[in-house]
Parts: structure tokens; sequence; C-alpha cells
């Protein structure tokens, strides 16, 4: 396997991350890795701690200990605006777009580009189309009301206005979970034209199928705390789902570990 | 029985609490306080009695308001109900009218309790239109109709009253020593506490208040759970109703103003939460007897002693003081923000506890989640709204925009206005005379267009229209200040109050509705206040420039008329005309086409997106409310120049017409939606059909009493149509349905 030979910084490195509300304990010791153009599914049980893990992640929330290194560098989010700037962008599972606004507008929401003391609605919408046409999404058009639109499209929109960053990371937060079937299959693909362009993805999902469809690489968590980590290419549903049910913290293995121990 | 140890241990009491025992003591010490200060009035039993008899009106409207507010929901509607249902026994049972019996009577005052139960109930559920716009159409309505059906005169009957003493003893002392009324109230708290407690029906209510969707899927009733809780409400009011005629033997027009205010007051302040799904019934009784003792309280004169000079020789005269009658409204609306705030900011943060664990010298125990104090609902949005602009061509296109309403009907006013008096209509003077109305409506509605877009309201800009309007005159006449100094005071007034609405809804997270709505009482208070026992007309003519013809102000600097079309021109522009474009070009050029523009639909259309996007939220709605009460503080200055002279009841309704014009206009009661054309426009309909109704047609001309109940119906009217045919797109449904039909049709004949 190629990921032996040479080893790069992991684009993003959770270490030893520690969250408590009050007196319940949300996460306790979780890593994480991610290296750049990796897909990584996030899985577990309800209360797992998943979006938890990415709202540390984007400085929605803050850690109680433990740390967060972007590109090796040690980081302190405050907001979600700040990792934002370090190339980290989240889509939300309800997409956070403004239903009674145009798709345009969606896509440039909060930094509309300006001429002089004017909206530059010329420079909006082309820009709004080029991404568009890059993401090679359905949206006939960028003058067309969010909610008026279905909601595959509205999730489209969404990922365009995550693009439109030039991110370096994107977390999908359950994309699949209000979706068709036809939108799910439009979605993988997107996902794995954003993979073309070497972004890493985090995903969080319930569906098994769908990671197992992108992903290079699924992460349990259970409780809050790391049951396990494998490659896609080296395990099958059975055993993540297994994982899932009956993985502890102290069998944990890690995706290195487990392939030079079937080796 | 002895113990049951194997149980969950003893269940949390439910008719009363903690919450109650501390609205009882402080109810002891206010009255104790009253007693040191005035012995005179609080000192005996009468004065005791007396206060519990005025208060169970209020009581009685409290236990149908719980049930409302319980529910998340908010009825304004009561102070009208309560009035209303005064004339209609009066129209009823009074000799010079129908001259029935009390039977007839009351069952014409519930049948009319039972149909505005049912319409608030059925706007606010099936028809989605938001409680507070919905009930304070009501409101304003039912004040329409207590003026136009009694003319403003009070009704008595004293002499036939004295047949029916079985009712009208319900008013009075019994063999006891108490008033009847007490009992009839006490009997409705123990009865609405129990059931709103104790049963299923009381448990449902809650459900549906914290958490609607979640007690749908429980297959909770919950639209009939709201109908019920808005009859329970409006029978509660009628109940008040009766009580009152049975006391007074007689109704007068302002019987139950501001009742709504003192009842709201009372629920929240008896452990109600604004948000829903808290409330007990004993509690707002406990404090409808508080909040109407601080009513009597500021009403009542207190003696004091003043001091006077009479040749050289200090002399000290006995004399009472009374407050002037707008400060209690003033008070009573801010004891209601302050009452709405300590339900999130004192008992969710655990204030008491921390406080006594600090003065122990205890660890104080954990405050609660800080970030879990949202007093703000979920926005509601209304359906989605279909993109119908998007793929209509020609003359399809401008009726898919969100204001052809408003501009179609704008037009097609005034050509009816002209069809009906080709004489006049058309004629320079009226049409300055209806320039004059626009002004005032359409800078409310500018700025109102602001407030809605980013999904608040604004109840108070008739209010602040008024206070500025006083301030001013104040300014002018009393203190004597030239024109400029006048006009920035007025100007800041304005701004002050709008000021202290962004406070309270960004900052304190207030849902706006019952911010503006305190405002909206202390801004009219503060008003009369002012201008209690004052002429308020007479000053500097240089200052009422800003309400004349550009002709007058000609002739006032000795200008010679231009003549020709520019003379006529004069007659017809005046100086407010061009202030209130000049208002709008700016107004509309921000919203159009800046970024604050783009950042007040976002914010509008989903605030939690905008926050995610980057864009300070609080910011925008902050300056929206400080434009918006700008605006109205313009329309105050303009109000007084115009007239001369400062009338407390300038500026009354125009809330109502301002809404109704954004809402015509294209805003959406949910945000995100509005534009100053529309506005604009939507603001020319009501100044026209304020003048249609008013006009004189071949002698007749209606009183304005009832074109207000008019305008109530065109502001319900003009939301519905916003929630149900541009936001639900009904007429793009049915449309596309024809075409289907039509194409089967084509598709069986070429079969």
């Amino acid at each position: 396997m190629s990921e032996t030979t040479v080893k790069p910084t992991p684009i993003i490195q959770m270490q030893g991350i520690h969250k408590s509300f009050g007196a319940v304990q949300a996460l306790g010791d979780v890593n994480l890795k991610l290296y750049p153009g990796e897909v990584l599914g996030l899985v577990g049980d309800n209360s797992a701690g998943k979006s938890t893990l990415m709202k540390i992640l984007t400085g929605a929330y803050h850690r109680d200990t433990g740390s967060v290194l972007v590109d090796g560098k040690a980081t302190h989010f405050r907001n979600p605006h700040e990792s934002r700037d370090s190339g980290i962008e989240m889509i939300y599972q309800d997409f956070a777009l403004c239903g009674n606004m145009d798709v345009g507008q969606n896509i440039f929401l909060g930094r509309w580009p300006r001429r002089g003391p004017f909206v530059d609605r010329k420079t909006m919408y082309s820009e709004a189309d080029k991404v568009l046409k890059r993401l090679k999404v359905d949206v006939n058009s960028v003058f067309q009301r969010v909610e008026s639109l279905s909601g595959g499209r509205q999730q489209s929109v969404a990922i365009a206005r995550a693009i439109s960053f030039d991110p370096r990371v994107v977390i999908l937060d359950e994309p699949t979970a209000n979706l068709s079937v036809m939108a799910t299959e439009r979605l993988l693909e997107t996902m794995l034209e954003l993979k073309k362009h070497g972004v890493a993805q985090i995903i969080i999902s319930h569906r098994l199928q769908d990671i197992f469809a992108v992903g290079d690489r699924v992460m349990v968590l259970k409780r809050g705390e790391n049951v396990g980590d494998r490659f896609i290419a080296h395990t099958t549903e059975q055993e993540v789902l297994q994982i899932i049910v009956s993985g502890t913290p102290e069998n944990a293995l890690t995706a290195e570990q487990a392939v030079a121990e079937a080796a | 029985m002895t113990t049951v140890p194997s149980g969950p241990g003893r269940r949390p009491m439910q008719l009363i609490g903690g919450w109650e025992a501390g609205l009882a003591i402080m109810m002891v010490l206010l009255y104790v306080v009253g007693t040191i200060l005035n012995p005179r009035f609080f000192g005996s039993a009468d004065a005791l009695m007396s206060l519990l008899r005025d208060s169970a009106r209020y009581g009685v409207m409290a236990v149908g308001m719980t049930f409302v507010i319980a529910n998340k929901d908010l009825d304004l509607s009561v102070g009208s109900t309560f009035g209303l249902v005064g004339v209609v026994f009066a129209l009823v049972f009074n000799t010079a009218h129908f001259d029935m019996g009390v039977v007839p009577a009351i069952i014409a005052c519930i049948v009319l309790g039972t149909i505005i139960g049912l319409t608030n109930g059925v706007l606010v559920t099936f028809l989605r239109v938001p409680a507070f716009i919905a009930t304070l159409t009501m409101l304003f309505i039912g004040r329409g109709f207590i003026l136009g059906l009694t003319g403003g005169q009070s009704i008595l009957y004293p002499i036939k009253a004295r047949d029916y003493q079985w009712f009208f003893n319900l008013g009075e002392t019994n063999a006891w020593g108490f008033n009847n009324q007490i009992f009839i109230a006490l009997a409705a708290v123990a009865i609405g506490a129990v059931v709103l407690a104790k049963t299923r029906w009381g448990y449902e209510t809650f459900a549906t208040g914290g958490n609607e969707q979640a007690a749908i899927y429980a297959g909770i009733p919950t639209r009939w759970v709201r109908i019920r809780a808005y009859l329970l409400s409006s029978w509660c009011a009628t109940i008040a109703g009766l009580m009152a005629v049975a006391q007074d033997k007689g109704t007068s027009p302002q019987t139950g103003l501001m009742a709504e205010l003192i009842v709201i007051a009372a629920v929240i302040i008896g452990g109600a939460s604004i948000l829903g799904g808290r409330g007990r019934i004993i509690g707002s009784y406990f404090g409808a007897l508080l909040v109407f003792l601080i009513n009597k309280v500021l009403r009542e004169s207190w003696p004091i002693t003043r001091t006077v000079e009479i040749n050289g020789v200090e002399v000290q005269v006995q004399s009472t003081f009374t407050l002037p009658a707008g400060a209690v409204p003033a008070f009573i609306g801010i004891l209601l923000i302050i009452a709405v705030l300590i339900e999130p900011y004192v008992i969710r943060r655990r204030v008491p506890e921390r406080l006594w664990a600090k003065l122990r010298g205890l660890p104080p125990p954990p405050a609660a989640d800080a970030g879990g104090v949202a007093i703000e609902g979920v926005q509601t949005k209304g359906a989605m709204a279909s993109d119908m602009a998007y793929d209509a061509r020609g003359i399809g296109k401008f009726f898919a925009r969100r204001d052809a309403l408003a501009i179609t009907l704008a037009t097609l006013l005034w050509v009816i206005g002209l069809a009906l008096r080709p004489d006049y209509w058309w004629h320079l003077p009226n049409t300055f005379a209806l320039l004059l109305n626009y002004t005032e409506v359409a800078l409310i509605a500018v700025g109102l267009t602001y407030v809605i877009a980013a999904g608040d309201i604004d109840l108070s800009v008739g209010a602040v229209l008024a206070l500025s309007g006083s301030v001013t005159a104040y300014a002018l006449k009393v203190v004597g200040l030239d024109p400029g100094t006048a006009i920035v005071i007025g100007l800041c007034v304005g701004l002050l109050a709008g000021t202290i609405n962004g406070v309270l809804t960004v900052m304190f997270g207030l849902p706006a509705f019952i911010a503006t709505l305190g405002m909206f009482y202390m801004a009219r208070g503060v008003a009369s206040w002012i201008t209690a026992g004052q002429q308020l007309t007479g000053w500097s003519e240089y200052f009422n420039v800003l309400g004349r013809k550009i002709g007058d102000i000609l002739e006032l600097y000795g200008l010679p008329d231009p003549g020709g079309f520019l003379g006529a021109l004069a007659d017809v522009v005046s100086v407010q005309t061009v202030w209130m474009i000049l208002v709008a070009v700016i107004a509309g050029t921000v919203i159009g086409f800046m970024p604050y523009g783009q950042r007040l639909y976002a914010t509008g259309g989903n605030r939690r997106a905008a926050d995610y996007a980057g864009i300070n939220t609080g910011r925008v709605r902050f300056f929206a409310f400080l434009f918006c009460a700008l605006c109205a503080s313009m329309a105050g200055l303009i109000n007084i120049a115009y007239f001369r002279s400062f009338n407390p009841i300038a500026g009354q309704f125009r809330e109502l017409d301002g809404i109704a014009a954004v809402i015509i206009g294209g805003g959406s009661i949910f945000g995100g939606y509005g534009t100053i054309i529309g506005a604009l426009a939507g603001a020319g309909v009501i100044t026209l059909i304020r003048a249609l109704l008013q006009l004189n047609v071949e002698g007749f001309s209606m009183p304005q009493h009832w074109v207000n109940v008019f305008l109530g119906v065109i502001l319900i009217i003009a939301v519905l149509i916003d929630i149900w045919v541009r936001q639900a797109n009904i007429i793009g449904e049915l449309r596309a349905s024809l075409r289907i039909a039509r194409r089967r049709k084509k598709e069986d004949a070429n079969v």
C-alpha cells in the first residue's frame, strides 16, 4: 500500500480531546487524524460524541483539554469563522441557508462582493455560476430562490457555498439523512469530485453503505471514546458494525495496526 | 396508611409553589407600605374588599389568558372583548335600543365571546396567522366597534336594572359582607386551577406549549387545544364584562381600555412563561391582584404638604399629588417587560439560590448552561414560497412580483375614487390632502419594512410618533427652544425609543412583539404624561414649515408665486412629501443595493444561517429598530408641524396602517421579504382606502371608527394573502393543476 511509503503530515490532528457538559462527559481522550485528500467516515451510535467532536474542530464548542493541530500547528478556534479562515468548512444537517434569497446570494451569504457601497451583483452571480459549474451540480440557475429547490438541490447549494471558500477540509453532518436515493447518488458523485480536487472530507453518517461507497477510512466512536479505526479497503460493513456494537476502547486498533494484524 | 417506601417519592405540588408564596409576601408588603403612607385609603377592611372586588374581573380574565399563554400563544383582544360585552349587553337590554330581558342580553354576550374566541383560534391555528398580529387586529376591530356602536357615549340603565335584581346583585355586596364578584372570581380560579393542573386538558395545554411538534406526534389535537384556550380566554373576558355590567348598570366606551396589558402582565408575573409550557392559575390570580394593587397605588392621590410663598412668607399647604393619567400605562408597560425578563434571567439562571448560598458563605450551585437561555422561540416560518418570478414572462412577470398586488390595488382604488367623485377627486386640493395622509403612513411603512424584513415587528411606531411629537411640542412651547434644537430633541427621543426596543429584543432576547408592545404602552403613557394639562399649540411658524406646502413657504418668506405648472406643483407638494421621498429613496437604495440590505434579508430569512455566515445579526436587527423608530419620530414632527399643535391621539392606529402597508406591499410577517417600492405602494393602498371610506358620496360618509374596523379586516386579509397565496403559492398550484388538466384533455382528444 502506498500509505506505508511516505507519510505526509496530517492536515488535521486532534489529540486527547476531553469535553464535559456539566457532570456529563461527552468526550474522553479522543484522537483523530485526517490526511490531505482523505475521506474519513465518522460513525457511532447516537450520543457517541461525533457531532461534539466536529463542533470542537470548527470552534463552535471549546474543548476542556487536548490539542487540535492544523497542518501540524496548534490552534485554538474560538468560533466557526476562525476555523473557516484555516480552510475548514462544515455543512450542517439543515444546510443553514436563507430560503428567501436566491442561489447566488446564498453562496455569498455574509460576504457579498461589493463595488463602492453597493453589492456587485454582476460579479456575485458570475462567480456563483462558476462555482456551480465546477462542482457539476444540477442547480439550473443562480437566480432561483433556495426555498423553491428540492432538498437535494438545497444541499448542492450548501456544498457549493462551502466550496467557494476553497476549503481544504469539508465536514458533512449527516449529509444523506433526508435525501432521496437519486439525490444520495448525486451527492456521492459530488463528494468524489471534491476528492479529485484534493479536498479532505469528514462524513458523519449512520449509513455505512454511503461511507463504504466514497470513504478511505472509517473511525468509530462510542460513548465519547475511540473504539476502532479501519481502512475501507481492508474491512467490511460487517466488521464496522461489530465495532459499533461491541467495540471497547481497550481493544481498539488503529487502521495501520488492523492492517498489520491482518497481514 | 403510613408510608409507601416503594413509590417514586413525594409528588411535586401542582397547584401552587414557591413563586406564589413570594407573590403573596410581596403583596402583603406593598399593602402594608400603602397603609402606612395613606391610612385613609388603605387602612380599612372596605379598602381591601374594594381592591378584591375591582381586581376580580382581571382575575377572571387572567384564568383564560393563562391557558392561552401556556399554549405559547397570546390574546391581546381580551380588553376589547371585555368592553364590547358591555356594549352588546347595553344594546340588547337598554330601553332605548332593543329593550329585551337580561337572559337574551347574556346569551348575546356569550355568542359574541364565542365568535371572538373562535375567530382568534381559527386565525392562529388553521390559517397560521401569528398570534400577536391576529389578536392585535381583533383588539383594534373590537375598539372600533365599541366606539362605532356607542358613538363614544356612555349607556346607563339603572332604572330598568331594578327589575332584574337577581342578575345585577352579582355586582353587589352580599349578605356575608363581601362582593359577589369576589366569589365569582374565586370560583373561576378554583375551576381553572384544577383543570390546568390536574386534568388531561391541562396536560395537553402544557404539551402543546412546550413542543407543539412533539405533541402532534403524540396524537394530541394541538389545533383544538389552542382554539379551546382562545375560547376560554374570550369566555372569561365575557364573564368579566358581565361582572362589570352588573356592577355599573351601564357601560362606557372606556371600559376595558388597556385591560389586556394588565392581564398579560398579571399572568407573566404569576409565573407563566411567554415561551409557553409553564403557568399556574393561582399564580396568575395573585399576579392580577399584585398588578391591580400597583395600578391602584399609582392612580391614588397622595396627601402631601407643599410650601407656598405668599407675600414673602412661607406657608405650608395641604394638598394631594396624583400622577398624571399617562404615567400608569407607562409603569405597567415597564412592569410587563421586567416580568418577561424574570423567567429567563432570574429563574433559569438560579439567581435566588446562588444569592442565598453566597449569603450563607456556601459555594454557589452551578448556574444553568447560560447558552440555554434562549428566550426566543424558534422562528416559525410560513409555508415554502415558490419561485414564480423565475419562469414567468411578460405581464406574468409583473404579477409574480410580491409587490404587484399593492401597485395594482393602489391604481384601482384611485380609479374607483375618480368614478365615485369625478367632480373633485382629481383636483389639486384633494391630491394635496391625499399626499398629506400618505406621507405619515408611508414614512412609518418605510421604517417598518426594515424591521419586518429582519424578521421582527415593531408595534410601537404609532406611540413613538406621539412621543416624539409631544416632546417636540413641549420643547417648542413650554421650554421655548428654537425649532432646530426642538427637531433634534424630537428625533433623539425617537432614537431612544428605538434603542430600548433594540436592546430588549437583541440583547435581552425578548420576542420583538412583547418588547415593542411594552414600548407601545410606555411611549403613549409618557406622551400623555408630558402633555397632561398643557395646551401644546402656537409656536414658531418656522417650525411649522415642515408641514406646509411649498406655496405657503414661498408666501412665508415673501417670495413670488411662480405661477403656471410650477405654481400648481407648489400647491400640491409640501415639505413633508419631499422629506418622505428623500427618506424613501435613501432607504430603498440601502435595502436594495447595499450589503446592509442583503444582510437584512439574510437575517430575516434564516437567522442561524446568517450567523454562521459571519453576519452580525444582532447589529443588523438593532439598526432596523433604530431606523424604524427614527422614521416614526420624523412622522411625529411632521404631524405636529402640519396641525400646528400636538393632539394626544396622534399616531393612533398607525401601527395597524404601517404593518398592513408593508404586508400588502410584499413583506412577509415571517421576515425575509419587503421592498421600499412595495411599502410605498402599500401605504398608497391604505391611504386611498381611508380616503375612499371617508368620501362623501351622496351625503353619506363613514365615521372614523368604522374605518378603523375596516382597516383591521384589511390587515388580516393582507396577512392571510401573504401566508396562503404568496408563501404557499395556492394560485401557482391552481394554475399548474389547470395546465395538467388541459394537457390531459388534449391527450384524450388525440387518442
